[in-house]
């Protein structure tokens, strides 16, 4: 509505250009003859109206343009109620006309005006408050399905090529704008100078005095002979690190991490420490056998019996069975039962 | 937050991709030094040799050093690096929240020492991302052994250079605050430093104390990210300039991240902020920032105030 309304107005304000014949239509008929267009569609045998026609010519405009007004009826049905208020309606002059007639009497356009800013307000404001409605926030994520709540930082990957070609960041014309997110900053050149940073590097050296510690020792410990002193780091003895026991050895440390393949060392000792423990607790058991029971010599020789589930981990062990340096073992039931968490979640972490 | 243009190189570059239309399709600028800018349609080049071992470090706590790392580290692996994060906050580590892992880190750099698991073991690949790592040093209760914290850290750098599926191409450091135990293990092996700050002065004071004792240490390669920057409060003469940042500690701008809402969501939900979509201003800044620091560049222009955006005529009409 307000289109066709601005359009008129427009027609009514401006002049138009030279040799254009316009025809100007009474605002009411106007509406009136494109319902009776759709009505023409519909049943074109119902339509009977009177539609007078103002034909509005428009000269040049060095001369004042005498408006020749030329009413012709397409149609006559004086009978039906609706023509003839169609025909009153025609028969009224038109805007124009009215305008220069009555000139201080324009209540309805005024209406029309009211009716046409109240429909921007509401637009603006409808609008403004779409803007603000937290575009960013997890529930319009969520609600969007770019993120599932419930399955926190494994969300679907999203992807876009470059991050730097996206209509969010554009520079004006003279590179000393750019418009980022819809917001329009201005760009100010950096005025440092590499005299500026060597001045302040040679400040810097000047003012702290700095050697990087390379050894910590504890308050009360004594300073190795090949050390410089201004390396040392003191640690208080109720320093959280102090406290902290280095039962590792250095070298064994940094075989630790260069290692790649196989069993890890810890790993590996604690289960040969035990496998030792178990056999030497099953030479013990025969010795014990031997001495108190000799009569049941014929046990000894089946050993495994006693403990017959020993032998099955040692085949489902994963350990055992991917690494390439692992030794084969016979009985492997207690070191898989301490480690079971480690070697389960270390199959998760690496398969 | 942007480098200013002294080449023709954005307009060309956006085009570039279609050779036919263009009449001289040979590199104009191959002669010339890589300057980041607005880059279109491109990939950055790598600058310098692999791996770059980057520390990110600020001295004072607070100021966005692990958010800084989660998020110039997922912006390289999306430029298609291979990235190795390492937190080396001995006993407050945040880096893997912020990525949304602390659910995989089962085994750390402690534990590799100890001999309880292999380092490819305690490397936690980022299931979004698979060129990104995270690596942990300790977890929050174990300690690292103080001797050779700082020994244990270049012994993985080596590792990792040698190791079977290839060296990676960044390995960033996340520095804990302070220049304790902690500081001194993050910088041993790293070759350059990016320096987080923000725009107040007791975060000013301690970078100028920390990079007085990373040039010591003999890292020359210094860059300053500012972080948490109001143009409002700039422009209000509340808050200090990114440049009066830059007169006080004459160093060079690896980016400029301004104050972002999106930085706590994105923080309290595990997704780093440069895969939000749509994109938002701090996680442009960040993609950014880390386009710089792949090629070696750094900022020729900031942003220094906000304009009202010019709007149509017919803005007025909700368009």
């Amino acid at each position: 509505m307000a289109s066709i309304w601005s359009l008129q107005f427009h027609s009514l304000c401006f002049p138009v250009s030279k040799h254009h014949r316009v025809f100007q239509f009474p605002n009411v008929v106007r509406l009136r003859n494109e319902f009776s267009l759709i009505d023409a569609q519909l049943s074109s045998n119902l339509l009977s109206t009177n539609r007078n026609f103002q034909l509005r010519a428009v000269g040049s405009s060095d001369e004042d343009p005498p408006v020749k007004t030329e009413t012709f009826a397409v149609a006559l049905n004086a009978k039906d109620p609706v023509a003839e208020l169609q025909g009153f309606v025609a028969s009224l002059p038109p805007v124009v006309f009215v305008m220069k007639r009555y000139g201080g009497r324009n209540t309805s356009i005024g209406l029309c005006l009211a009716a046409a800013f109240l429909v921007i307000a509401v637009r603006a404001f409808m609008a403004r408050k779409s803007r603000y409605k937290n575009p960013g926030s997890v529930a319009d994520l969520v609600r969007r399905g770019q993120l599932r709540s419930d399955r926190r930082g494994i969300s679907r990957p999203l992807k876009y090529e470059d991050p730097f070609n996206n209509p969010l960041v554009k520079v004006g014309k003279n590179n000393s704008t750019v418009e980022m997110c819809g917001k329009v900053y201005r760009l100010a050149p950096v005025t440092l100078t590499e005299e500026e940073q060597t001045i302040h590097q040679k400040r810097r050296s000047r003012a702290y005095q700095w050697k990087r510690p390379t050894i910590f020792l504890k308050e009360g410990d004594s300073i190795p002979p090949d050390v410089d002193p201004d390396t040392i780091r003191w640690i208080p003895t109720n320093h959280p690190f102090a406290t902290t026991a280095s039962d590792i050895d250095e070298d064994l440390a940094q075989n630790n991490v260069y290692q790649k393949h196989g069993v890890p060392f810890r790993i590996q000792a604690e289960h040969e420490a035990l496998q030792r423990k178990l056999e030497a607790l099953q030479s013990e058991q025969k010795l014990n056998n031997l001495v108190i029971d000799p009569s049941h010599a014929k046990d000894f020789e089946r050993p495994f019996k006693l403990n017959p589930k020993s032998q099955e981990p040692v085949e489902q062990n994963p350990f055992i069975n991917k690494s390439g340096n692992s030794r084969p073992t016979k009985s492997d039931q207690a070191p898989n039962a301490f480690r079971s968490n480690s070697s389960s979640s270390e199959e998760m972490q690496k398969p | 937050m942007l480098s200013l243009l002294h080449t023709p190189l954005t307009p060309l570059n956006r085009f570039s991709f279609s050779p036919k239309t263009l009449k001289s399709p040979k590199p104009q600028f191959s002669k010339t030094p890589v300057q980041s800018l607005l880059q279109w349609n491109r990939k950055p080049q790598l600058a310098g040799e692999t791996p770059r071992v980057v520390v990110i470090t600020s001295g004072k706590g607070g100021v966005g050093k692990t958010t800084t790392t989660a998020n110039v580290g997922l912006s390289l692996a999306r430029f298609g690096f291979s990235v190795v994060a390492i937190d080396a906050d001995v006993g407050l580590r945040n880096l893997d929240l912020l990525l949304g892992l602390e659910n995989r880190v089962n085994y750390t750099v402690v534990e590799v020492l100890n001999g309880d698991c292999r380092l490819d073991q305690a490397l936690v690949r980022d299931k979004r991302w698979s060129n990104f790592e995270l690596l942990c040093i300790s977890k929050p209760r174990s300690k690292l052994p103080l001797g050779f914290g700082g020994k244990a850290l270049v012994w993985v750098v080596d590792a990792l250079k040698t190791r079977e599926e290839g060296s990676p191409d960044f390995i960033l450091i996340d520095c804990p605050a302070g220049i304790d135990a902690g500081f001194i293990t993050a910088i041993t092996p790293a070759n350059e430093a990016v320096l987080v700050t923000t725009p107040d002065i007791t975060s000013l004071r301690d970078a100028d104390r920390v990079i007085g004792l990373l040039e010591c240490d003999g890292i020359r390669d210094i860059k300053m990210m500012v972080n948490r920057v109001r143009t409002d409060m700039i422009r209000g003469e509340d808050m200090m300039s990114v440049l009066d940042i830059q007169e006080m500690l004459g160093l060079a701008l690896l980016g400029v991240i301004p104050e972002d809402t999106e930085v706590i969501r994105s923080t309290n939900r595990g997704f780093p902020l440069v895969l939000n979509q749509p994109p938002t201003l701090a996680g442009l800044a960040f993609e950014q920032a880390a386009w710089r620091l792949v090629e070696q560049d750094s900022m020729k222009a900031v942003m220094v105030e906000e304009e009202p955006k010019k709007r149509g005529f017919f803005s007025f009409f909700g368009g």
